[in-house]
């Protein structure tokens, strides 16, 4: 069913591509109206069956949701997909946060993490010009007019530079600024209303202050520079880590130019297979490199899933993407270790202390639900046992346990780790191993980390 | 003498006075009468003197490392010491407590695929330490090292320690980077094809673990003394004390090890075939002097280097960087490893000790 407010949104879109990113106040309107629409159909299809059953007098809480949950899952898809902008990055958002949302939510938006359809090349081909000074001809001995990969805020494309050499060229939407900006709105406005309505309301504010937070980083591309070219230095003595460099003097707030590495999919076995490089390789060294950037040096690449890792022949390790990348407090990484190492070794007091000094809080101050929370991760496990992998199912089960606990405080820090590992623990699983983060940082080195599946 | 014991004997504690506790942290083991007792060691420790006697009793020797192959604790008591009384910690509770992480991960332990160590051997396995493996003994090792449940175990001891000896100092933000790095070793490679890599990977990982324990005695010689010292130490009797405790609980470890790989030496191995017969001491003897080479001449000679590089770059952020950097190095004794990279390493081979 498409609604009028949706074709007028789809009549303004075009125009507003054809014009070349052009943002007025019309745009603004018909975006803000959209949303609201979708925001109010999602609330009423949560909240009218509820009514009902108050009414009639069934218990509320008793009533599967999940139907309901996927509809406005989808819906809400539909519309980021449609008005694209900060709602693919608030979706990709809500598809990372299993502590906050029900899991038909958090499975079907991270599907934004997808391919995304590319921005007509004339935009971009303004930005860069704008940005780096003399038409794009001058700078580039060639330039791809399709992009290579076309994400939320921003579009790769493939380039040569005058010696020959070849570049990836990260170019931000010309008017994702202003779509930021109206969406921010907009959500806030829902999000206000939303919980004058609700006498016991999720806690979405915040969320959104995190991510307009997350926003203003990943929008600033000398920031991505900078993370990126961290990174380059904090693995230049291990040939193994490739991060491209930069070539500083074609990178501008919005345009990043960095040498194009190839490789392949870290989840392409087939190809690894035929490149004679052996899966099992591949996830023990994909463990040490997180684990030296997250437990050991603190600052890591946030965003390990597939499309950000490529292998060469060695294997070699070529990491991509650094708009999200974290500097964690000092010695969270041993706080990380001991919870991990507390679970292995069913050492509940450790377990409370490891919580605690990670920064997790109870809303009543009873630390045993600490322990129900761990021990429902640990039940998740494949053997019922925690042995030092964190697998998805797993972290799926801690924060559903973390939603329907009394926990009111779980540091975002956290969130961002144990999503890393669970993706990681994804990519290892497609190679047929398991990803054990304990195992790979035992004495003994990282050989035991990639046990066979 | 009994020789067969069930898993839950083996796992059990005696009753004890008073339990151990270290800071607030409730630990294994505790108090009967004046003294301190392992935990798990209610049937444990005579049943390993039980195994060890029926070695005696047939003629088998104990397997043992030579004393001067120990490499000594880097930097030594005189060094470490000295660079307390600098105000240099940092190298010192980084040392602690990778100490701490490094025992914690002998719960690993319990993962070690185990074959079916009756079909390994043509000889009956019956009424040895072999035997009693899978049934109790490989756990209570892992229980001693990393704690379980509501009681802490060396892990948790050992940074007890350190924060009684040292005052509870802020732990340097570099411990896990410093724990991570260089310690990527070469795959080991087979020594024994002609049999199941299960089972030597066992006999490996057991006579690594073995080196490992005994090499320790020289690290708890040295934390008592440093942790023990009054003047470098504020609560030093109680911190040296909680030393000598693991070194007491570790006793069992050494001796199991000693006692499961010696009642190995004196069996055939099976090959994977089923038909293949390798001689017990063969294997033994051969993946023990592997491990040995690396854990005791390789890998102290690596960490030594490392050691050195990072506690002068400690000092390097004092005043006076220069003559604390010449004092700290007149007080190094150094250390060669007595064998050449190509000369025999020999094993020591021990009479088991009479019944206790």
């Amino acid at each position: 069913m498409t609604s009028a407010a949706e074709s007028v949104a789809g009549v303004v879109e075009s125009a507003v591509a054809a014009a070349g990113g052009v943002f007025g106040v019309a745009e603004r309107a018909i975006r803000a109206g959209r949303i609201g629409h979708t925001a109010a159909s999602v609330y009423l299809r949560i909240k009218t069956p509820r009514w009902w059953d108050r009414l009639v007098g069934n218990d509320p809480a008793a009533r599967d949701m999940s139907g309901v949950h996927q509809r406005n899952a989808e819906q809400i898809l539909e519309t980021a997909t449609a008005l694209k902008g900060l709602l693919i990055k608030i979706c990709q958002v809500v598809g990372t946060r299993s502590d906050v949302f029900p899991q038909a939510y958090v499975r079907t938006l991270s599907r934004t993490q997808d391919r995304l359809p590319p921005r007509p090349f004339e935009q971009i081909r303004a930005v860069v010009e704008a940005d780096l000074g003399a038409p794009i001809g001058s700078i580039f001995r060639d330039f791809a007019q399709i992009p290579v990969a076309a994400a939320s805020l921003a579009q790769v494309h493939r380039a040569r530079l005058p010696d020959g050499r070849d570049v990836a060229v990260k170019v931000r939407y010309p008017d994702i600024d202003d779509i930021v900006q109206t969406d921010l709105t907009t959500s806030r406005w829902i999000c206000q209303i939303y919980e004058r309505l609700d006498p016991q309301p999720m806690a979405l504010l915040p969320l959104l202050d995190e991510l307009q937070k997350y926003l203003a980083l990943e929008l600033d591309f000398e920031r991505e520079v900078e993370n990126a070219e961290r990174i380059r230095r904090m693995f230049a003595n291990e040939e193994r880590v490739v991060i491209p460099a930069v070539h500083r003097e074609l990178s501008s707030k919005r345009v990043i130019t960095m040498e194009f590495v190839e490789g392949i999919k870290v989840t392409d076995r087939l190809a690894l297979e035929r490149a004679g490089v052996r899966p099992r390789r591949v996830v023990e060294g994909l463990l040490a490199i997180y684990n030296q950037m997250i437990l050991a040096h603190g600052f890591f690449q946030a965003d390990p899933h597939p499309g950000n890792i490529f292998i060469q022949p060695g294997p070699r390790f070529v990491i991509v993407d650094f708009g999200l990348a974290k500097e964690l407090p000092k010695n969270f990484g041993l706080g990380i270790f001991e919870l991990m190492f507390s679970m292995m070794t069913y050492n509940e007091a450790a377990m409370i202390r490891a919580f605690r000094e990670l920064g997790f809080r109870t809303k009543t101050g009873d630390e045993s639900t600490y322990l129900e929370i761990a021990r429902r991760m640990i039940g998740a496990s494949e053997d019922g046992a925690f042995r030092g992998e964190f697998t998805e199912e797993m972290t799926d089960e801690l924060f559903d346990a973390i939603r329907e606990n009394p926990i009111v405080e779980v540091p975002i820090d956290f969130v961002l780790v144990s999503r890393a590992f669970s993706l990681l623990s994804g990519i290892a699983h497609t190679l047929g191993h398991r990803a054990n983060i304990l195992d790979s940082m035992a004495p003994g080195g990282d050989g035991a980390a990639a046990a066979p599946r | 003498m009994r020789l067969e014991y069930t898993r839950d004997e083996l796992l059990t504690s005696h009753a004890y006075e008073e339990p151990l506790i270290a800071g607030d942290v409730l630990c294994h083991g505790g108090f009967i009468g004046s003294g301190y007792v392992s935990p798990r060691t209610l049937h444990r420790l005579p049943a390993i003197g039980a195994w060890q006697d029926r070695l005696r009793r047939e003629g088998l020797p104990l397997l043992n490392l030579p004393t001067e192959y120990v490499p000594p604790h880097y930097p030594s008591y005189e060094q470490a010491k000295y660079l307390l009384q600098e105000g240099i910690t940092d190298p010192i509770t980084r040392s602690l407590t990778i100490i701490s992480i490094v025992e914690g991960f002998g719960a690993r332990i319990r993962d070690l695929p185990l074959p079916d160590l009756h079909a390994t051997f043509v000889e009956d396995v019956g009424g040895t330490a072999i035997a009693h493996l899978g049934g109790g003994l490989v756990e209570a090792h892992a229980r001693d090292e990393a704690g379980h449940r509501r009681e802490g175990g060396h892990k948790q001891m050992w940074e007890a320690a350190r924060d009684l000896g040292l005052s509870k100092p802020e732990l340097p933000g570099d411990i896990l980077l410093r724990m991570m790095m260089g310690r990527r070793r070469p795959e080991r490679r087979r020594e024994f094809p002609e049999l199941p890599a299960v089972t030597e990977n066992l006999v490996a990982f057991l006579t690594g673990v073995m080196i490992i324990e005994i090499v320790a005695e020289d690290v708890f010689e040295w934390a008592k003394a440093l942790l023990g010292d009054p003047e470098v130490c504020r609560q030093n009797r109680a911190a040296a004390a909680m030393v000598a405790h693991i070194q007491q609980d570790e006793k069992a470890h050494v001796e199991y090890l000693r006692t499961a790989l010696s009642e190995m030496r004196a069996r055939t191995f099976v090959g994977a075939d089923g038909t293949t017969h390798v001689p017990g001491a063969t294997v033994v003897d051969r993946l023990f002097e592997v491990g040995l080479r690396g854990i005791v001449s390789t890998r102290p000679r690596e960490d030594r280097e490392r050691l050195r590089e990072e506690i002068h770059a400690a000092i390097e952020d004092r005043a006076e960087a220069s003559r604390i950097a010449s004092r700290f190095e007149e007080l190094d004794a150094g250390w060669t490893f007595p064998k050449g990279e190509d000369e025999k390493l020999d094993l020591l081979l021990e009479t088991a000790a009479a019944p206790r």
